[in-house]
């Protein structure tokens, strides 16, 4: 496998009927799709890795590619990407959210190559080749990009824990489909949990944003 | 002989303010103090206030720099893990952690406080180490002997006279699982109306415990490294319930600990004091004297950090033909694990002439349940508004003229037409399960109260610094209800300011005192304070400036638009601001009575699609007319109706603890199998605030606005299908067992 892939190639592989048909085989299907297409990319970042055909142990120095910053730290191999960010990055990166840890809310989703995943499923020795867009790394809160700004507006936020997984896992599927249904925009985030009650009003800023054409 | 010290009281005045006596809202005169400034003015008169403001903390959350617990990382932190036991209920024989001892990495290990372990998920021990990867090999390591003694899970099992207890009470002597908490009523005369009644409905009304799944798990850091004072960052509905748990803890004077709450990730009623885990982190840290972080992981989260508690309720109601109700028998099992649970007491809102009831509490081998957003409503609701609901099906009665009939509050009246409107209740078939077609679509309603009113813990600082900038400091929390922004609002709109030319500051011990965000207590205490420091600030700025307006009074002078204006003349905030002294003014706010009160209503309407062959539920709408008196901020109140909604719905059609009776383990203590409502799930909803409501006058609403919609979804899915179920989570089994059995 080449060590840099391009996006058609990713796309080919992500469409492959007999791959998907496995990830679905194997019970992950309940979890919905938008679940598996996030696995779907942890199994190929693996596949890579184990191509490489390098076992890695004790405390070792990884490079990550962390919204345009190249970002030194020094983790065990098992460390998950979500915790190299929040527990060895210096400074640390905390927007992405440790909520569950295995797979199941979307609070720590990340984008890496501009696809969401969740980070908590990826290990950061898997992440060293892709570029990792946080929701820091999407805007500020002095300027804030499309979908940041009609959370605000909308209120499509109150604890706010969610918040950083459904603003990045919005972003990206926006870039994909700038002009999404209703139906699509849930769909879109089905894999993301919130626990206040946001939902109708996350619904109303991922609109809102489409609509605002700056994606 | 000691003297005296006469004061005279302080003068009073006389102010009228709405109040609910009885169940019904009426003008009363209370008394206040007579140099209280003046009240908020007509709802509708306002600037801010009332008005839907974005939340000052928005673009922080959304870029994901606000900074929560979870977030703090101190230089040196160690991580904590909580070893759980595995057994529903045993004692520790054994304990070897030398193994995980070894681990490089590994800092310290300690025991956990209790000899006796009575559920499946009881703190056994606790690690700290430099990562929470080696922490969590450190909890494999530790080797642990059990005695298993016997378990009850189940409430039938535990309920048995020859089951071992479970819970000693405060002596120390083991109590009766299942024992009286109230009795109430008389009856013989329930008994004599019952025969009566032209219709009569018994059944039993049972809820699971559910979680209350704060995304931010319970978790605390310590940062102390010896030495005598230390800092405290808590994920909390209360900052200043944090400093004493913790100085207990680590052997310090209360006032040496300082707690800090920034952000916090949910809380729903769970999150008081430092709990087990903040005992254990400050344990920790006390004997390796450097900071650690412990965060429940989200199974801890599920097995041991509180849950609401289950309800089983057995009532028996009875009716006229005319919709007048006679007679109600309740008897109420209170579910709460190794705790006492909570459970409104039957008839709830309604009113029978004759009614008794036997509230219990009944202990089984889980976590004790503790307060979750309305401790103890929702569930009593469930079951009063299904039994009202089956009445009315019984004597063949609109559900909505049911209710109105027998419910005094006229509020209730007019929010029942107007949530009957928004979701098209003439749409109706008045005949359960009679729509055409395998997928029937059905509407059901309920209504629901709560109290929401305030108290005097808050001490609000308003300063106005010579440079025209304005803070207004209290150490308060914001759960994510928008408590800073109304905090904001207040003194902003006294000034005639923007909302971003004022700062606040919360979330610590150190500034003035708050309450603790519980009962729906927060709005109604803090505002008055607030408001109160607001005006309090405006006299003292009015003082220093009046020379720059020809000596104008303070009473003369008015705020708006950024301007301060006196007898014709007219300068910008910033020209009046030079006027103050270099330090500033500070003025100190409390609590006024007179603005805000107690007492909300609600109504909630529901539709929803079954379909008969799959018994699958479909939410299509719901709508929830609630009052609050004043509204502070239009957008988040909304926000917060959206959310007692959704989590009521949860609760209704997917929520709730599975336990294993063998095992007496959670079969679901994860986001995988524990099925919170998702983006799928959502019908669309209609937050209605009921402008309606006249009150000048502050009152908390999160809790009012989670309980009607649990009935409402109930009675709707009876609508639909046909199918009467009475055990929640309505899932489509039930649906489909209901339509066999028929």
């Amino acid at each position: 496998m080449t060590k840099s892939r391009d996006e058609s190639d990713a796309e080919k592989k992500a469409h492959n009927p007999s791959r998907r048909k496995f990830l679905k085989g194997v019970g992950i299907a309940g979890a919905g799709a938008a679940v598996v297409d996030k696995l779907w990319i942890e199994a190929e970042a693996k596949e890579e890795q184990s191509a490489n055909g390098q076992t890695l142990s004790g405390n070792i120095k990884v490079t990550l590619d962390v919204n345009g910053e190249k970002r030194n730290v020094q983790i065990e191999p098992r460390t998950t990407l979500l915790n190299a960010l929040r527990n060895h990055a210096e400074p640390a990166i905390t927007g992405p959210k440790l909520v569950c840890d295995v797979g199941t809310c979307g609070a720590c989703t990340v984008l890496l190559d501009g696809k969401p995943a969740y980070s908590c499923l990826v290990l950061a020795v898997d992440a060293t080749k892709k570029k990792i867009t946080t929701v820091e790394g999407l805007g500020t809160p002095e300027n804030p990009n499309a979908v940041q700004a009609a959370f605000v507006e909308k209120d499509a936020l109150m604890c706010g824990f969610c918040t950083p997984g459904f603003v990045t896992t919005i972003s990206a599927y926006l870039k994909k489909n700038p002009n999404p249904s209703m139906a699509q925009v849930r769909e879109a985030c089905k894999g993301n949990f919130c626990r206040c009650g946001t939902y109708p009003r996350v619904f109303e800023a991922a609109l809102a944003a489409a609509r605002s054409g700056k994606v | 002989m000691q003297q005296q010290q006469q004061t005279a009281p302080k003068p009073k005045k006389k102010v009228k303010v709405t109040r609910v006596v009885n169940g019904i809202e009426q003008e009363v005169e209370i008394e206040v103090d007579a140099d209280s400034g003046p009240g908020w003015g007509p709802n509708d008169k306002h600037t801010l206030l009332n008005h839907s403001m974005t939340r000052v903390d928005g673009p922080l959350k959304a870029s994901g720099v606000a900074q929560y617990t979870y977030d703090v990382r101190l230089p040196n932190m160690l991580y904590a893990r909580i070893l759980r036991c595995p057994h529903a209920h045993a004692r520790v024989t054994s304990f070897d952690s030398s193994a995980a001892e070894k681990i490089p990495g590994v800092v310290a290990v300690i025991k956990g406080p209790l000899p006796e372990l009575r559920f499946a998920g009881a703190a056994v021990a606790a690690v700290a180490a430099k990562t929470p990867e080696i922490a969590g090999d450190a909890l494999r390591a530790i080797v642990v002997k059990y005695e298993v003694l016997p378990h009850a899970v189940d409430a039938k099992s535990a309920m048995a006279p020859n089951f071992p207890r479970i819970v000693p009470d405060a002596n120390g002597v083991p109590e009766q699982n299942l024992h009286e908490k109230q009795k109430r009523g008389d009856l013989p005369k329930v008994e004599a109306a019952f025969a009566t009644a032209d219709a009569i409905v018994e059944a039993d009304y049972i809820s699971l415990k559910v979680h209350h799944a704060c995304l931010e798990t319970h978790g605390i850091v310590v940062d102390y490294s010896g030495g005598d004072t230390a800092t405290i960052y808590a994920s909390t509905q209360g900052t200043f319930t944090i400093p004493g748990d913790a100085a207990a803890q680590l052997g310090l004077p209360e006032t040496s600990v300082t707690a800090i709450v920034q952000h916090m990730g949910g809380g729903f009623g769970s999150k008081f004091g430092i709990g087990t885990e903040g005992m254990l982190a400050c344990k920790l840290a006390k004997q390796t004297k450097t900071p650690v972080k412990l965060m429940l992981t989200r199974h801890d989260e599920f097995v041991m950090a509180g849950n609401r508690s289950g309800s089983w309720q057995k009532l028996k109601g009875a009716v006229k033909n005319d919709g007048t109700l006679l007679a109600l028998q309740a008897r109420q099992y209170r579910l709460g694990g190794i705790g006492q649970g909570s459970q409104a007491g039957q008839p709830y809102i309604y009113r029978f002439p004759e009614s008794f009831r036997e509230i219990y509490a009944l202990h089984t081998n889980e976590d004790s349940s503790i307060a979750m957003r309305a401790p103890g409503h929702p569930q009593a609701s469930f079951a009063m508004e299904s039994l009202i609901d089956e009445l009315a099906y019984k004597i063949k009665m609109d559900p909505v003229a049911l209710r109105k009939k027998n419910l005094v509050d006229p509020v209730y009246h007019r929010q029942l037409d107007r949530g009957a409107k928004a979701i098209g209740w003439e749409r109706r078939n008045p005949i359960a399960g009679g729509n055409p077609g395998p997928v029937k679509r059905g509407l059901g309603c309920a209504v629901g109260t709560w109290g929401g009113g305030g108290n005097d813990q808050c001490k609000v600082d308003v300063t106005i610094a010579r440079d025209g900038s304005v803070l207004v400091a209290v150490g308060t929390q914001d759960l994510g209800t928008g408590t800073r922004t109304f905090t904001r609002a207040i003194v902003a709109e006294e000034f005639g300011l923007q909302i971003t030319d004022v700062r606040e500051q919360i979330g610590s011990s150190k500034l003035g005192g708050a309450n603790s965000s519980g009962g729906s207590t927060t709005a109604a205490s803090l505002s008055p304070a607030v408001k109160d420091g607001a005006y309090k600030a405006r006299l003292a700025f009015s003082e220093k400036v009046g020379s720059l307006l020809d000596n104008a009074k303070p009473e003369e002078m008015t705020f708006r638009g950024g301007n301060v204006s006196a007898k014709g003349k007219t300068i910008t905030w910033k020209q009046a601001c030079n006027a103050l002294p270099s330090a500033g003014v500070t003025a100190r706010g409390v609590w006024r009575t007179e603005l805000q009160a107690t007492g909300i209503h609600g109504a909630a309407f529901a539709e929803v699609e079954v379909d008969v062959e799959t018994g699958q539920i479909k939410p299509i709408k719901m709508v929830h007319v609630q009052d609050g008196g004043l509204p502070l901020n239009r957008l988040t109140m909304e926000s917060q109706i959206n959310g007692g909604m959704i989590q009521s719905l949860g609760m209704a059609l997917w929520e709730g603890r599975v336990m294993d009776a063998q095992l007496g383990m959670q079969l679901n203590p994860g986001f995988g199998d524990y099925k919170l409502p998702g983006t799928l799930e959502m019908p669309e909803l209609v937050p209605i605030i009921d402008d309606d409501d006249k009150r000048e006058a502050v009152i908390g609403i999160a809790e009012g606005c989670i309980i009607p919609s649990l009935g409402a979804v109930v009675n709707a899915v009876f609508n639909a299908s046909g199918v009467r179920v009475r055990e929640l989570p309505i899932t489509p089994d039930k649906i489909l067992m209901g339509l066999m059995s028929d």
